[in-house]
């Protein structure tokens, strides 16, 4: 037999695919990321989040300071309408558009591909929980540490960048199951119950704290709390490591599972339903 | 011209219809059922745990709360989530093309969304039971059970009109989703409207449901005060209000479909 | 009044207008209409034929009331659209096709128990009614399949099986058998002509000219939101020059040899067209007067010259007159 010579293909550039990922994919497969919409999730949702627990809390005969723990753990879970629940939604719009099969065809890198699709969640992930702290400290009395603005500023980008991984883990999941929607619900309604935005997470039974501390919210809300109360800044670099390991293990985890995923979805043809 | 008689449409059938098909829709795609068991258990042990301790009727607050909070996901986003996948789908062009008025379709979803959230309510009343060990103290069982479907029916009321936003635009959604925890906090589902600055009662008085709880609160909890006018008044409010949302119901979907056969968006999603 | 037309258009436009930008709006207006006239016989089949974006769907929509027009009246069995549309809903059928437009989570038999609700069909009859349009599109042995897993063909079936559910007196198809593997397209054709031997009035929009020559007797081309022309298959032949056409190919013909044979007797129009090496020039004749030695005659010098003569096809007219519109 002899060996057929295949003409040469062009090389897939990464950084190529991680651009036209980062910002052509958002525009082609989302609504979401009409400027309205991203303005709105980005003013409007911590502001009603936020009042609506402060005034459960107060209700609940919490004083200030009650008050103030809810408004900011309110002002970081809201980063996960944008970066667990945007990336599910592009997701689940590549399966409903019929995207999703031409996407897995393409010998474009994974890594690049789905990481290069994060980038905008988290700058717009930055970008809410940054107006929802500025809401908590003119609106419900959080305090900020003198000259802890910086550390802030670093703890919302790495808390920005794990909810987006971890939105990228569950989106993977998306590719078996019809819709990945259902499981940023599941997250937002457990985050707001074992990550510590209500109230402490000491209040918990042990196996349910264990439970938060399985998701990156929980670790960014501590670093956040710690930046925000002016900590030492031995601690807070402690809490950024363990944030950035949670973005690092969900990003990581989140490629193994697409790739997994991908490969089951082929062998089931599910990638078609939605 | 002569043309063939044809059959009377029936508008309960065609209700029916709808939520038979909702229900085969659900059982089609039962991963549903994990974020609506869910969100009530989340709800109830949040409420539980912010209300401890805040007097005697605490659980029965959290309850309330919990109940109407999660009634609220399922019976408003979820209808309106339903015109949604309609839109998705691309079967909203045949629906609106049949000669069953939408609006009759649109409530064979709302009637399964009621059902749906009613079992959140119950799900929200086990899971606080379990967490406080004993059940509430609620003076009337009965009344309260009764006025806890009656609460469905107004939310059912929003609902209709909600899903007409669904129809407009294929952006609700998002809007609902913007929305939802204004909603939460203007209808008072987890606390008296009262409490919130009083220009916002106005705004407030205008959905039924925040009547009905008001109501519901009044026999639920012993000198509870809320708007000041009693239990009687606030019911009468409810009634009012749900007929009105009911009986413009009709008028805004012919103006909603006239807008979408105007716009020609019906088949975008 | 037998000899009101079953679907009547007067001056339809349809202008769909839309927004994008947030600080910077731009304002997009696109004509998909432009004063369609059209009048279609009650109990026959009319064709309208027409290339992508050209407004058979907009007009389908207007038709079958899902879409408003911007000016202009449409009559379907004598009642206005936007006026009427109560009255018609469950006097009329749509097939739009494709993809979507199905519950595809249920099965097929539930999507029309579903319309068969929604359309009043008597309870009593509605499951055989279902059984007998499923046997129609041959979709009876997979009727409690979910639609997902149905082939594009099937769903295609499918949304003709819900169209003719509720035994409409006027069906629109639009494109019926885009997707269906020939046999099963031939059978759609065949189930066409049975619904209008059942006397039911269709305007079906194609891209298959075999299809509208095989089907239908009246044709309309519309081109950039205007009917171009109307008439019977023949008389859309005359329309573009003629029934008979010539072809002459050889290895190039200059500008003289082209007038040469442009006034030949009977010669009403003269196509050119490069094909690689080889011009092919396409002659419509309106007489018998030229025949192929005549042509020869008239090209002399080409020794690799072929001249055939075949009967003027739709798809012919079909090109020559979008092509007239385009330019």
């Amino acid at each position: 037999m002899l060996a057929s010579a295949t003409p040469s293909v062009p090389r897939v550039s990464f950084w190529r695919t991680f651009w036209s990922n980062a910002v052509m994919a958002p525009r082609t497969t989302l609504g979401f990321m009409r400027i309205d919409f991203v303005l709105g999730t980005i003013f409007i949702i911590p502001l009603t989040q936020m009042v609506f627990f402060a005034f459960v809390v107060q209700v609940g005969g919490g004083g200030a300071s009650e008050i103030a723990f809810t408004a900011l753990g309110n002002a970081v879970a809201t980063v996960t309408y944008s970066s667990v629940f945007s990336v599910c939604q592009t997701t689940d719009s590549e399966k409903q558009q019929g995207t999703m099969e031409h996407l897995l065809v393409t010998p474009a890198n994974r890594f690049a591909l789905y990481f290069g699709r994060g980038i905008l969640p988290i700058l717009i992930s930055f970008a809410t929980v940054t107006v929802g702290i500025f809401y908590a400290v003119t609106l419900f009395g959080v305090q900020v540490a003198p000259g802890s603005l910086p550390a802030l500023a670093g703890a919302i980008a790495l808390t920005a960048f794990a909810m987006v991984g971890f939105g990228l883990l569950l989106g993977g999941v998306a590719l078996y199951l019809r819709t990945s929607i259902i499981l940023a619900n599941i997250f937002l309604f457990i985050g707001l119950l074992l990550s510590g935005v209500n109230f402490p997470t000491s209040q918990l039974p042990p196996v349910l704290q264990w439970i938060g501390y399985g998701f990156p919210l929980t670790w960014g809300l501590d670093a956040i709390r710690a930046a925000a109360a002016g900590d030492p800044l031995g601690t807070v670099a402690l809490y950024y490591v363990a944030v950035l390991a949670a973005g690092a293990i969900s990003f990581g985890a989140a490629i193994g599972l697409w790739e997994y995923f991908e490969h089951r979805a082929f062998a089931t043809g599910s990638i078609a339903r939605y | 011209m002569t043309t063939v008689e044809v059959p009377r449409i029936s508008r309960s059938r065609a209700t029916s219809a709808s939520l038979r098909l909702s229900f085969l829709m659900f059982m089609a795609d039962p991963q549903w059922l994990i974020p609506s068991m869910i969100a009530p258990v989340v709800f109830g042990l949040v409420a539980f745990e912010l209300f401890r301790g805040s007097g005697p009727y605490y659980l029965t607050y959290a309850i309330l709360g919990a109940g109407m909070m999660s009634m609220w996901g399922q019976t408003l986003y979820g209808s309106g989530w339903a015109i949604g996948q309609d839109r998705e789908f691309g079967t909203l062009e045949p629906t609106v093309q049949s000669p069953t008025p939408y609006v009759y379709v649109v409530l064979g979803r709302v009637l399964w969304n009621v059902i749906s959230g009613l079992i959140g309510g119950g799900i929200v009343y086990l899971v606080v039971l379990a967490a406080a060990g004993s059940p509430p103290a609620v003076p009337d069982p009965v009344g309260f059970v009764v006025l806890f479907v009656f609460v469905m029916l107004t939310l059912a009321s929003v609902g209709i009109l909600f899903s007409a936003a669904w129809v407009y635009t294929r952006y609700s959604g998002f809007i609902q989703n913007v929305g939802e925890f204004a909603f939460y906090v203007g209808t008072g589902c987890m606390f008296p409207v009262v409490l919130l600055p009083f220009w916002t009662n106005p705004i407030a008085l205008i959905f039924p449901p925040t009547w009905a709880l008001d109501a519901l609160r009044y026999l639920a909890i012993p000198g509870y005060v809320g708007f000041g006018w009693g239990f009687w008044p606030d019911i009468a409010g409810a009634v009012a209000t749900t007929a009105i949302y009911v009986a413009i119901a009709s008028t805004v979907f012919k103006r909603v479909e006239l807008h979408v056969l105007s716009k020609g968006d019906l088949s975008d999603y | 009044m037998p000899d009101t037309p079953a679907i009547e258009v007067r001056g339809v436009t349809r202008l769909f207008e839309s927004r994008k930008g947030f600080l910077f709006r731009e304002h997009t207006r696109t004509e998909a209409l432009r004063g369609v006239d059209l009048a279609v016989r009650s109990g026959s089949i009319y064709g309208l034929l027409g290339p992508n974006g050209a407004g058979k769907t907009t007009l389908v929509k207007i038709l079958s009331t899902l879409l408003l027009p911007t000016s202009g009246s449409a009559r379907v069995l004598g009642h206005d659209v936007v006026e009427d549309s109560e009255w018609l809903r469950p006097r009329i059928g749509l097939v739009l096709g494709g993809e979507r437009g199905l519950y595809n989570r249920v099965s097929a038999r539930d999507n029309l128990r579903y319309f068969a609700d929604l359309y009043g069909i008597p309870g009593g009859e509605r499951e055989a009614r279902i059984a007998a349009v499923l046997e129609r599109v041959d979709l009876l042995a997979a009727a409690d399949r979910r639609v997902e897993e149905f082939s594009r063909g099937m769903k295609q079936k499918l949304h003709i099986a819900r169209g003719i559910l509720h035994r409409p007196e006027v069906l629109f198809l639009d494109e019926p058998t885009i997707g269906l593997d020939p046999k099963s397209a031939r059978e759609t054709r065949k189930l066409v002509r049975s619904l209008v031997s059942d006397g039911v009035t269709i305007l079906l929009t194609t891209h298959y000219m075999f299809e509208a020559e095989e089907l239908c007797p009246e044709i309309a081309v519309l081109s950039k939101g205007r009917i171009v022309a109307h008439d019977t298959v023949a008389g859309l032949r005359q329309l573009v020059g003629g029934d008979r056409t010539l072809e002459a190919e050889a290895y190039g013909f200059d500008d003289r040899e082209v007038d040469a044979v442009r006034r030949l007797p009977g010669v009403s129009k003269v196509v050119s067209e490069e094909y690689g090496p080889r011009t092919r020039l396409t002659l419509r004749l309106r007489s018998l007067q030229t025949s192929p030695d005549d042509v020869a005659a008239a090209l002399p010098g080409h020794s690799e010259l072929s001249v055939r003569e075949r009967r003027t096809s739709l798809e012919d007219v079909y090109l020559d007159l979008v092509e007239e519109e385009a330019h």
